[in-house]
């Protein structure tokens, strides 16, 4: 059975066409490739403090 | 170690794996299960301008057009060139006033779950009543909706809300969770599961499976006789309740034919009777004219029987040389009443003859009476004479002098205004200004 209060908690704002400036700016593009590369550029310098 | 280039390679397969997954599950309608794989296409490769496009537009699909907005705006930053988002936003900027109505929508629904989250349930559903019917592919509004319906347990209505998502949607999560407890509470679970229950029930015959043939049993005597007597309870049912009522209507049908001929009969005399009736009505009004006619005719005074003999009066008057006697029966004849063109020839000759002598004899008959004292007689020669030649002023005159004398100043008087108009300067009209009084 649906606990009425609960679902309602769940429901978020709707993002308004006004704050789709700050969204865009607020946008995390970070994919998978980014952390690769940050992960292997950490590995490489790592490997030559190492050195 | 595997080189970068790998890496972003292999990350680029990948997000084109989720895309393929994404568009898939978008052609389908699955529009929550294709945003997921999309979110993860743009996860391993934001390049990825398909998904990103797909995304955005999925979000205006379901009503968030911010959503679809931010999208569509990073993924014409991030490949300027040969970009559908750019389209896309070309064409939602271009229609004026579009963007304004969508956050109007948007700021609405904002409203409404704040209001449904703070105890006011009516005011939030006629809320989102207006939200989706401006923007009927909203499915935050639908959703949100259907589950204060739900509240106020009014299931039909949360149901409706419910199908429109699924419309959208096909895979809604929440929504067909939502629908299942709709439908648990309107008995349409029921029907449905009974449905499903007939539509798979039929049981498909294995190879080991066995017919059992029925058994054959003698009937002994008294079941013999039962079987006979229900046999014929079953033919005379079978008579009762098949046969007699296809009879009786064959009869129905036969007698209404009958009465269908026989009404016709009785329509038609009727028709005839009415056509005679109509026919006597135009005899009976022909007969009433010929016998008008005929009174006409025969009328004592004004016939034109009356009139022949007026005017043979007159002729024998004539021939007896009394020339007052013949202007007296005219002036009391009608002529036109005498058709006849050879009678019209005599009395043509006649008329001249009155119109130059008779008038006089009248005026004079008028004067003798008027000084008899006969005011009335010499009135009506005087009248009698006007009537054979109207332009006469000295009888005007006369006439008008009598009613004078009689007291009748009006007739007097019109009578003297007739004599001055006609010739102003003349003796007659000097006395009948006198006679007025000027």
């Amino acid at each position: 059975m649906i606990n009425f209060e609960e679902e309602l908690s769940h429901f978020k704002p709707s993002l308004e066409v006004e704050e789709v400036e700050d969204a865009i700016v607020d946008s995390d593009l970070t994919d998978m490739a980014d952390i690769m590369m940050a992960l292997v550029r950490e590995g490489s310098e790592k490997k030559r403090s190492n050195e | 170690m595997s080189k970068p280039k790998d890496y972003t390679e292999r990350c680029r397969l990948i997000s084109n794996a989720f895309y393929n997954q994404g568009l898939e599950k978008a052609q389908i309608r699955d529009l929550t299960g294709a945003s997921l794989c999309l979110k993860r296409s743009l996860a391993f490769d934001k390049y990825n301008t398909d998904a990103r496009n797909l995304l955005g537009l999925i979000y205006y699909e379901i009503g968030e057009t911010a959503e679809a907005l931010v999208q569509w705006v990073l993924s014409s930053n991030l490949k300027q060139d040969h970009n559908r988002a750019t389209y896309y936003l070309h064409e939602l900027q271009g229609e004026p006033g579009k963007l304004e109505d969508e956050s109007i929508h948007i700021r609405r629904y904002n409203q409404a779950l704040s209001q449904a989250q703070n105890d006011n349930s009516d005011l939030a559903i006629l809320q989102l009543g207006r939200v989706v019917e401006h923007k009927p592919n909203f499915v935050k509004a639908h959703m949100l909706l259907a589950l204060l319906h739900i509240g106020q347990e009014n299931y039909a209505k949360a149901g409706q809300s419910l199908y429109r998502v699924l419309q959208i949607d096909k895979n809604h999560p929440k929504a067909l969770w939502y629908m299942s407890i709709v439908k648990s509470h309107t008995g349409r679970a029921d029907v449905e599961k009974r449905k499903l229950k007939n539509a798979f029930s039929h049981h498909q015959m294995q190879d080991d499976d066995i017919i059992l043939p029925p058994t054959y049993r003698e009937s002994t005597g008294w079941q013999m006789i039962l079987h006979i007597a229900v046999g014929l309870a079953m033919g005379v049912a079978v008579i009762f309740f098949l046969v007699m009522p296809a009879r009786e209507q064959e009869m129905n049908g036969i007698h209404n034919q009958e009465m269908n001929e026989v009404l016709e009969q009785v329509n038609q005399k009727s028709m005839t009777i009415d056509q005679l009736k109509a026919d006597a009505a135009a005899m009976e009004t022909e007969r009433d004219a010929a016998v008008a006619n005929l009174q006409t005719i025969l009328d004592e005074n004004g016939g034109v029987l009356s009139q022949y003999q007026q005017l043979a009066h007159i002729l024998h008057a004539y021939k007896v040389d009394d020339f007052q006697t013949a202007v007296e029966l005219y002036a009391d004849m009608d002529p036109t009443m005498i058709t006849d063109e050879a009678m019209q020839a005599i009395i043509a000759e006649i008329r001249k003859d009155m119109e130059e002598r008779g008038y006089q004899v009248l005026a004079d008959l008028g004067n003798r009476a008027r000084d008899a004292g006969q005011a009335e007689q010499a009135l009506a020669y005087y009248q009698k004479s006007l009537n054979i030649k109207a332009d006469n002023p000295q009888v005007i005159y006369d006439m008008a002098m009598v009613y004078q004398n009689r007291g009748e100043e009006d007739a007097a008087n019109e009578l003297f205004g007739q004599v001055i108009m006609n010739d102003p300067d003349s003796e007659l009209a000097a006395r009948a200004k006198e006679a007025r009084g000027y």
